[in-house]
Order: C-alpha cells, then structure tokens, then sequence
C-alpha cells in the first residue's frame, strides 16, 4: 500500500479540505458552573475542555507571590481514551509538563496580570480527544474560558497550527498530517494587534519558506478569531437575555 | 460551507494489534467538473484541463477497470475519460506507488483528455459505506452514483458509460438511469461452417446494455472484418452503423472454396460488426493437409513455405515452412499457429507431428481426437502405483476397518444389476425389499469410486483433465484404468464391492417416499443380468434363465425360490418406476429420448428391430430409478452446500427457437404449444400422423435442437430456480450413478460423503472445491463432454462416409433410400433418412444453374430454370412449363453418395432422385410397417455374405450402443469382428487411392 499524498494534485488534503482552510470548530463557554471560568472547544475532531479558578489568594507556599502581578497557573492534562491507544498515565509526564508551560507563558502574554498582584489564575485544561492541533486548541479552549471568567486580558489568544508539504503551506493540521513527520509550526497571536504570544516550531524549515508558513498560521489564527468572538458574543447575548428576565 | 463527515478505520498496528481510528471526511457542495458543459463555471471553479466538446460520451472506468487495464486507458485515441477519486484511491493502495504515478502523469497530461473528478468530496456524490458492505461493492456504488451525478450536473447532455467488469453492477444499474450506461463488452467469435470464407457470428458474453438491438448475435462479414481471429477466440467487436448491417445467407452451399453468388439471397440485416481486438486467443493444435503434389507446383518457387489446409473448415489457410511437404504429403499433421502478422492473409504455424495418413481409419480417428483436443495416452506408472492389486496370487479383499464403517447390506439384500449384454463396467445396481413394518425399501447401489481415488491424487488429476470417458463409434477411451473401470469399482455378480446407497422407504401401497438414507456400504450383487433377460422375467417368461449363469449350478428347487424372489424384485421396481415417472409426467416432463439422443435413437430402433430388440420397460425401470437418485442426492448435496454443490442444470429454451417446429407443424397440422414443458410433452405426443410416425420422431427431434444443452453448474453461481431441469421437470438435479465414467459423478460424491460426515457432526476430512474452483471445473467438464459428443457424431460421420465410399452409388440398391423433407432453404432441403439416421441438404439447384425436376416417370433429370421458396414448400419451375413442388413432410427418393475431400473429413452428399417414397422392389409400404422391414432387413441380411454389408449392420449397432444411456461396453467379439473390417477398409481405400 502505497502511503497517503497529503495534498493531491487537485489541491485537496486527506480529508478533503483545501490547503488554507481549517476544520470545523465549534464552541461554548461556561459549561460548568462551580467553576469561574470554563469553555469547551472542538477543532475538527481535537476536543478540549477548559477550566479557570481565579483570581484568588496563592494556595500553598505564599512565597511563590508575586508582588506586580498574578501568578497563572497551568495545568494540561489529556484523557486516557484521548488517542487510538489508551494512554498508561493522564497527566504529569514530560508532554503535558511541557504544553502547561507553553500555556502559561501565552497566557501571562494576554491576561493583563498587573491588575490582580498577589494572586492566582489557574488554568486547568483537558484533551478528551487529540486529533492533531492539541496546543491550538488547548490555546482557544481557555481564551474562551478565560474570557468566561471575566479576568481582564489584552486581546483574544487565538492559535493555530501550520505545516508545509509540497511548497505548500497547510493550515491547521490534522493528525494524520502531523504524523506524517513535516515540518510544524504552532502560533499563538493576539489577533487586534498582530503581537505574537507564541511561536514554536519543531522539525526543520528552509528560511525561505518560514513566512509563508508563518502567514498561513496568522491567517488561520484570525479566522479563529472570528469564530471565537463571534461565540462570544452569543454567549454573551444569551447572559444577558436570561438576565434580562 | 463544509459539511463534515466522519469515517472510522480500522488499522492494524505493527505489534498486530487492531487500532480503530477516526478521520474527518469534508465534503463540499462543488468541485471542479471540468467539463465545458457545466452550467455554472464559477461555482464550479473549473481552472485546469476541460474535456473537449467532440465526443460522444464520457467514458468513466470502474476501479477495477482502472486497475487491471490502465494501459488502455492511456491510448491517445481515448477522448472523454473520467476517473474518478474513488478508483484512483483504488490504485493507488492495491497498485502501487508505480502505477498511482502513472495514472497522475496521464491526468496532468494536457494532451490526454481525460480528467479526475474528486467524488468523494462531493456532498452529493459521496456515500457512506454501509455496515457490512465490502470495499469492492461500495467503489462501484460510489463511482456509479457520481456518474450519475454528473450526467445530470452536465444538464442531460452527454450521455456517459460507465465500464465494468462487475456482472451484478451492470445487471443491478444497468437500466437505473437514462443516458447511464453500464456495460462490458465481450463475446466469443463463432465461425458458421459452411461460409468460413464470408460470414462469424459473436455471441455475446453478459451483454446486458440497454440497447435491445443487441441480444441477438453480431454478424462479423468477411476476412477483413475478423481481424485475424480465430474460431472461438473471444474478440472485442465494433459495431457498424445500421446502414451497414447485413443479412445472413439462408441458402445452402456446399464446402468449396469459391465464393458463390452472395447477397441477392440474403435474409433481413442483422447487426454486423468488426473486430477490434482479442481478447483471448484460442489457438490449440490443429489437423491439417499438406496440397497435392500438382499444386505445390502451382505455388511457384517458393517451395519452402507452403500453405496447408486445416482439417476444420472455420480455421483459415495456415503457412508453414517446411523442407518435408513432398514427404508428408499423404498424411494427416498437426500444426500449432505461431503469430499472425497484420500484413499476412493467413497465420504462419509449425509443424509438429504427424497423426497418419488421409483415408486411414486410425490416421481419421486420430484426427478426430486432436480436433477436439481429447488425448489419450495410456496412464502413467506414477498414476498406476496408487491403484490397489488384484491378481490371482493376492486377490484384493474387503478390509476389516471397512467393513466396520460401511453399512453391510451383503446378506440382508438382494442386490442386482441390469446393464446392456457383455458390459464391465457396472456401476449401478438395484436392491427392492419389504421391511418389517411392511413398508418398501428401495435401494440405488452405486460403485464406490472415491474410496479408490483420493482426491488431488495422480489418478484423480488424470481423470479430472479427462473428465469423462470418451465413446467413439468403434472404441471407447476410459477415465479410470481398467483395474477400477472393469474390476474393483465395477458391481460384478457375485464378489464383494464397496458401494455409495441411497435407500428409501417407500408406502406400501401409495410409494410416497417416508425416509432416505445415503451412505457407504458393502454390497454383494446377486445378479448381473441383461436388459433382455430382465424383460423375459418381467413379461412372465423363464425359459430366459437357462441364459443367467447366476442360475446354472443350482438344484431345481432353490433355483425356483430364487427366481421367485427375483421376478418379485424385478416386478416391484418396475412398479415403483411407473409410479414416479407417472408424477414426474404430472409436472411436465418431456420423452426422455426425445431430450437425451437425437434422430439416431429412432434409429436404434430399427436397428433394433433387426437384432429383434425392443425398447424394453426394464430399460425405462433402470433410468427412472437412477433418476430418483440423482435427484435426491441433489437435493441432499445442495441442502448441506448450497455455496458449493455440483448440479446440472437444464435451463427453459428460448420461445424463439421453437419457431421453426411450430411453422413445421403448422404445415402438417398439428399446433405446438411450447410455453412450458408440460404443454409442450402433451402437444408433442398429440402430433402424431398415423400414416407416417416419422413426422412425430422429426418434431421431437426439432424440439430437441430447439432446447438449450443441459450443464453443470456450481451453485454457488446462481440462484435456486436457476437450477431447474426443464427436461425432467426437477426442481435439481445431478450426476451420480456412473462415477465410473464421468469426473462431475465423482465430485457429487464427495460433496455427498462431506454431507454426510456433516450430518454426524464430524470433521469434514476432504477439502471441497470452493465455489470459484467449482464454477471452473463445471465449464471444463461440459467443455470436455461437448467435445465427447462432437468427437461421437464425427466418428459416426466418418463410418457412415467409409461405408457408403465402398458402393457405387448409381448401381447399389442400397445406396437409395427414402427420406423425408423437414426444412426449406432457397436453392434446395434439408432430408432426413429414416433408415440410416442420416440427414443432410438436398439441392434443387445445382451449380451451373439447372433445377431439378420429374419427368411422368418421376425420375428427376437437371433442366434449366428458377427456383421459388415459400414458406413450406419449394417450387421448381423449369423454363419448359414443367413444375415441380415439394412440401415438408415429403417422402422423396434420395440417393446416398459420398464426396470425398483430400483436406476435410469426407461427407455423405444426397441427391433426389425422384419425388415419389422410396419402394423397396421386394416389399411395400415399407416404411410405414417397422415390421415389415425388420423382416425385409433380416432377408436381406441372411442373404448376403458380404463383408463389409455384415460389417455396416455390426457398425451401425454399435453406434447405436453408444447412444445408450446406461450402455458402456462392448463385448468382445464385436471388437474382433471390428478389426477384421478395419483391415478391409484399409485395403479398400489404398485400392481407391491408388487408381
């Protein structure tokens, strides 16, 4: 068996999508009440459920402080019956260490943390399904839940995933085509302003092509804006309706 | 804008574990169609190639159709191709990266107008694969159901075919849609004998496209048109536009090589077409003749390649080179075709090996064999080895473990056999019993061939490719060695053998069958008696027994107990055979003779009469009890396999072919209703002309042409009413009663023994064929037995040719007869010999335009003038005022003549020679009064001391012995008595030859 052309010379990826277009992304914010926060995102088949306490006092050592500003706290975790094989451990390994300090590092980017000094935000986020895209909808899941709880930040966190085949660059990869083993980029971008939260890549790229690859993420970022804000909005029209009676 | 759709796939991981996974499928209300018809291009967003407007339709291939022929594909001649996603996807996981590669390059290729359409992407286009619906199933419903779509995207306006090789999707979407067509074209060419030069027919193969122009044949008209194919290649056809058609030739014409005056007599057009490629070819050895010395002189200097004829008139000229064509000159040689080169008229071959020489009876019987590719070498030592021994010094016995398994039924019945006088090869006989509770056991005891021949051994492989035992007029070619055909598996009187019964128990009084049983046992048969002697003691008649050596050692008293017990026996089962053929009757079966033999049975029946023989009732007995027992073990098989189960089937004739018999009968009188076989055995037994009973043998034998062949089929190919046999009016049926001499029969036997073991919940030990294997063995087999049948008839011709070459036709009384009109052609009819069994054509017209016509003395005499047809009679008007009409159903003079032919067999050739019935000087009416023959031919038989005449009468029986169902062997003396006339004929044709 031959393998998989992940773009074919009619222009259509694997799964019938076109190079710049993303998966089908649905939203909504506050699924849980005791929470402060919460939101729950799919991106094609990635699910993500996110969840923020806060702001609140530092829980435990208060040596950990801040004095400026808020401490976030990040949390990922991913379901055991997240992948095609159930996963031994959920959480604490090296992959999820690494992806709540991504996480943290684009939040403290957006949330605007002077305003709460001495305090805690945390942010717990959980993979129920990892179809490729985890970081980018990892990112969203929690702007939304974030933006649920009400903490003041300086714009959307809106991420997205990019790749390049065949002198193509691809948006928004599905699993399959991350398995392939191309090169990979993850951005994360406060959308009003252009300013990057995060910016990553593995695998190696020629310098050439890193712009386009680069614009093909931006661009799908600002298509997730859109999406987001316009879930936003509803849900924020709905609060305001049931309040309203 | 998207839809999103999901799949679920199963993979498996390295460690072999199943991983499930789960994709996203999105789909999108408009690809690009690439078509110039498209109604809205902008939505479409049709950038690359278009296909062009010039053609007819789209062609889109199905996966498997894009797998297997990619290379068609790729012909630039080819405009208006669409693959579709799903059959690329098809290539590119089964194929290969090599050929995926090239399917991309063709499609990227501007030149090449052909184009992919993403279907699967396609919101209306793209169907979910069904729980439980095989890969394979859903391609092609995919690829169909977005060939559909766009027939109707274009808006109706190019009809597309879809090409496949998938029988049940052309029949299941082969009329779904307008303007879609499903279709695979293929058929095998077909040569019509007497017109090799002009005319082939292509009998489609599955053609099942909706234009009803197309069930019948495709004329192929003329050399060029076939493109260098051969008889029974099967060839890709053309079909020319309509006001090419031609019709087909309904006058006769004799085998020469000149083209005769064609077309003013054809009949209405008939869809021609030409030949585009072959498909397959199937060359296989052929006979042929070396030209006479005069015209290799003829040919010029280039004496080294020399054109031989083939023995068979559908294969063209064949070119050799040889430097030996002098010394081969009057012998018979097989050649083998090697290429044919698009520039040559004739095919180039090589020699191979010579088979005899012309005229020589073993050189003709060897030719025979090689054209119906039948070889028989003596068996191996390898397949000998696995034969058990039985010689006098170790005789072979019944093995103790054996005994245990099998059923012992050698003293609780009484077993006997009835076959023709002096036959080996017993392999059925019959057993008839009361059981306690007073009911009836009936028993079929059938020679237990499996226990000797293991499946997959040399024996069988050898007997498989044989598949059957091969009767010639003079000889016979067994499938088993004679140590199982005439010793071991052959139910002889008096010695123990193994057997297969199926027994049941019949009512007393009503003998509606209550219980079956089948199963291995031992049998010890009691009696071997002869179909004669069977009768006597049935009619009443004991005197017969001094003829049953079974009887001769007895004393006066057991010897009357015993024959008791027998004529009992014998009495009962024919008591129960006319029971069940009575309710066989009731469901429309047809005169089993009139299905099974042709015109040559009435024959036998003259024949018969001379060796005062009857039809007897014992005989009818004998086959209406293995027919009961074919059909339920049929019945017995299909029920435990129904994927996997030997039947024979008989499949309902077309109403059209019955066409001719009821015009016959029209003109005779009587109405055939041939709507089912139940009208049709009534309406045939009601046409019957007291005054001459040869009109009723005639229709019967028209009926019979009419009718399809009866085959084997696997059942796994079919559905269950397919499996009908309309000439015994049985829901199944199969072979089993004479494993000894047919490879289906030995098969069925396993699959019996399988069921069995089935039954008892144990292990089935023998691996059966499975449906696919079936299927193929079933077309080899009825593949072997028409060449069986074709190789009998020829031999028949040929002594029939050999007997009448011996007489000078214008002063033997013999060689005129009577025969009868049973077809009208435009320049003369076809004749049937009662007497002889012969039927042939007659010409009105001969070839320097004379017609026939009688004098007041009745003698015909050739005189100038024109023929008229109507639709049953012939008139012939010559320019003197003289007519002279002959309607079917005539009696008329003929006289037999043979024209011999140096290349081809020889054949009988027939002339009126007057109008009138033929009078036997010394007897009258004889053809009405069998038994004024019978006693005309014993005259005449006793008076003559004649060899060859003797010789005739033995040959004739012989021939009609084989036509016997249940006959197999002949007795030895005939074969002696055979021999001598073979040396006589020797003779006689090196006389001939000579001068």
């Amino acid at each position: 068996m031959a393998g998989l052309d992940l773009l074919s010379d009619q222009g259509y990826r694997v799964d019938g999508r076109r190079a710049g277009e993303l998966r089908k992304i649905q939203a909504r914010m506050g699924v849980f009440a005791q929470a402060d926060g919460s939101a729950y995102i799919e991106q094609g088949n990635t699910k993500a459920l996110a969840v923020v306490y806060g702001p609140h006092e530092i829980r435990g050592s208060r040596a950990r402080a801040l004095p400026d500003r808020a401490l976030v706290n990040c949390q990922y975790s991913s379901a055991t019956f997240s992948t095609g094989e159930r996963k031994r451990r959920p959480h604490g390994d090296r992959k999820s260490c690494e992806m709540g300090l991504q996480l943290r590092q684009t939040f403290e980017a957006a949330i605007l943390t002077q305003l709460h000094p001495r305090s805690q935000i945390d942010i717990y986020v959980q993979v129920l399904q990892a179809d490729g895209g985890t970081y980018a909808a990892c990112v969203n899941a929690a702007t939304l839940a974030v933006l649920d709880a009400g903490i003041p930040m300086r714009d959307f966190v809106c991420a997205c995933s990019a790749g390049f085949v065949d002198g193509t660059a691809l948006a928004d990869l599905s699993h399959v085509e991350e398995a392939a083993g191309g090169p990979q980029l993850a951005l994360a971008l406060l959308p009003a302003s252009g300013q990057i939260a995060l910016l990553e890549m593995d695998a190696r790229l020629h310098e050439d092509h890193l712009e386009r690859v680069l614009e093909a993420a931006a661009r799908a970022a600002r298509d997730v804006h859109t999406l987001l804000d316009h879930v936003v909005r509803q849900h924020v029209c709905e609060a305001s309706l049931l309040l309203g009676d | 804008m998207l839809q999103k759709r999901e799949k679920v796939l199963f993979l498996r991981t390295f460690r072999g574990r199943t991983l499930r996974i789960v994709r996203e499928h999105y789909l999108r209300p408009s690809v690009p169609c690439n078509s110039p018809l498209c109604p809205q291009p902008a939505a479409c967003r049709n950038d690359g190639k278009l296909l062009t407007m010039d053609v007819t339709h789209y062609v889109i291939p199905d996966w498997k159709v894009v797998q297997d022929y990619l290379e068609i594909l790729e012909f630039p001649e080819l405009k208006g191709i669409i693959f579709m996603q799903t059959a690329c996807q098809a290539v590119q996981h089964q194929r290969g990266w090599r050929q995926y590669n090239k399917l991309r390059s063709l499609l990227k290729d501007a030149r090449r107008d052909c184009i992919l359409f993403a279907n699967e992407f396609q919101q209306h286009c793209y169907l979910l694969r069904e729980r439980g619906e095989s890969m394979e199933k859903w391609q092609t419903r995919s690829i169909y159901n977005a060939a559909v779509w766009y027939y109707h995207h274009c808006q109706d306006r190019m009809p597309i075919v879809m090409v496949t090789e998938d029988e049940e999707a052309i029949q299941q979407y082969g009329s779904e849609t307008e303007g879609v067509f499903v279709i695979s074209f293929k058929g095998i060419l077909n040569v019509n004998k007497h017109r090799a030069q002009m005319e082939a027919f292509v009998r489609l193969q599955g053609a099942s496209s909706k234009d009803s122009d197309l069930v019948s044949d495709i004329l192929i008209h003329g050399m060029k048109a076939r493109n260098r194919s051969i008889h029974g290649d099967v060839v890709v056809v053309e079909l020319l536009p309509k006001d090419e058609w031609k019709g087909r030739t309904a006058a006769l014409c004799e085998n020469d090589n000149e083209d005769k005056a064609s077309g003013e007599s054809s009949s209405e057009p008939m869809p021609t077409g030409r030949v585009v490629g072959i498909l397959q070819k199937n060359w296989r050895d052929y006979v042929v003749t070396f030209p006479a010395k005069e015209e290799v002189q003829s040919q010029g200097k280039n004496a080294q390649k020399i054109l031989v004829t083939p023995w068979d008139y559908r294969i063209p000229k064949i070119r050799i080179s040889t430097q030996q064509a002098e010394a081969l000159q009057d012998f018979r040689v097989v050649v083998r075709i090697d290429s044919w080169e698009s520039t040559s008229v004739y095919p180039n071959g090589h020699f191979v090996r010579v088979l005899g020489r012309i005229r020589d009876l073993e050189g003709e019987i060897a030719t025979i064999l090689v054209e119906n590719s039948i070889s028989v070498v003596p068996f191996s030592e390898a397949q000998m080895c696995e034969m058990p021994v039985n010689t006098p010094e170790n005789p072979w016995k019944v093995s103790p473990e054996e005994e245990r398994e099998r059923k012992d039924l050698r003293r609780t019945h009484l077993v006997f056999s009835i076959d023709p006088k002096g036959c080996e090869d017993v392999d059925d006989t019959l057993s008839v019993r009361t059981l306690n509770n007073g009911n009836l056991e009936l028993g079929v005891h059938i020679a237990d061939v499996t226990h000797f021949v293991a499946p997959n051994s040399y024996i069988d492989i050898e007997a498989r490719t044989r598949a059957t035992t091969y009767y010639l007029a003079d000889r016979r070619y067994d499938m088993l060695p004679s140590i199982l055909s005439a010793d071991l598996c052959s139910l002889l009187g008096g010695v123990d053998r193994y057997a297969v019964s199926v027994m049941w128990e019949l009512d007393k009084i009503t003998y509606e069958i209550k219980k079956v049983w089948y199963g291995r046992t031992i049998i010890r048969s009691a009696y071997q008696l002869f179909y004669e002697a069977a009768q006597e003691l049935l009619d009443g008649n004991v005197s017969i027994i001094e003829d049953i050596p079974e009887f001769k050692d007895l004393d006066e008293k057991s010897r009357q107990a015993k024959l008791e017990e027998l004529v009992w026996a014998i009495g009962k089962l024919t008591d129960i055979a006319r029971h069940i053929r009575a309710k066989r009757d009731r469901c429309g079966a047809l005169e089993l003779e009139g299905v099974e033999i042709h015109v040559q049975l009435d024959e036998k029946k003259n024949i018969h009469d001379l060796i005062s023989k009857q039809p007897l009732e014992v005989h009818e007995m004998v086959a209406e009890c293995m027919i009961l027992a074919n059909h339920w073990v049929a019945k017995k098989i299909w029920e435990s396999f129904p994927h996997q189960a030997l039947l024979r089937q008989h499949p309902p004739p077309h109403q059209e072919f019955f066409l001719e018999l009821r015009e016959c009968a029209k003109a005779k009188g009587f109405s055939i209703d041939t709507r089912s076989n139940k009208t049709l055995a009534d309406s045939l037994g009601n046409a019957h002309d007291p005054s001459d009973p040869v009109v009723n043998r005639l229709l019967r034998s028209m009926a019979t042409q009419a009718m399809s062949n009866a085959l084997y089929v696997s059942t796994g190919s079919g559905a269950e009413a397919e499996f009908y046999h309309y000439g015994l009016a049985l829901d199944k049926y199969t072979h089993f009663t004479s494993p000894i001499r047919r490879y289906s029969d030995i098969v069925v036997h396993r699959l019996l023994m399988a069921a069995i073991s089935k039954d008892k919940k144990m292990e089935i030990e023998e691996n059966l064929f499975s449906n696919k294997d079936l299927e193929e063995l079933c077309r080899h087999i009825n593949n072997r037995n028409r060449a069986a049948q074709h190789s009998q008839k020829q031999s028949t011709e040929l002594f029939q040719c050999m007997y009448f070459k011996d007489r000078d036709p214008e002063t033997e009384e013999r060689c005129i007869s009577d025969g009868v009109i049973y077809s009208i052609r435009t320049n003369g009819v076809l004749v049937f010999i009662p007497r002889f069994g012969i039927k042939g054509a007659a010409y009105l017209k001969n070839k320097d335009g004379l017609v026939l016509s009688c004098g007041p003395d009745s003698r015909s005499e050739w005189k100038p003038g024109s023929l008229q047809r109507f639709q049953n009679k012939i008139t012939s008007a010559t320019t003197g005022g003289d007519s002279l009409t002959f309607h079917l159903f005539d009696h008329v003079t003929v006289r037999i003549s043979v024209q011999t032919s140096r290349c081809h067999s020889d054949t009988i050739r027939l002339e009126i020679i007057s109008n009138k019935p033929y009078m036997i000087p010394n007897t009258e009416l004889s053809h009405q009064s069998p038994l004024l023959l019978k006693s005309e031919l014993v005259k005449e038989v006793t008076k003559s001391v004649e060899e060859a005449q003797l010789a005739q009468d033995v040959k004739v029986n012989t021939i009609q012995e084989e036509y016997q169902e249940y006959c197999q062997t002949k007795g030895r003396s005939l074969y002696m008595l055979l021999e001598e006339i073979r040396d006589l004929a020797l003779l006689d044709v090196s006389n001939d030859h000579g001068t």
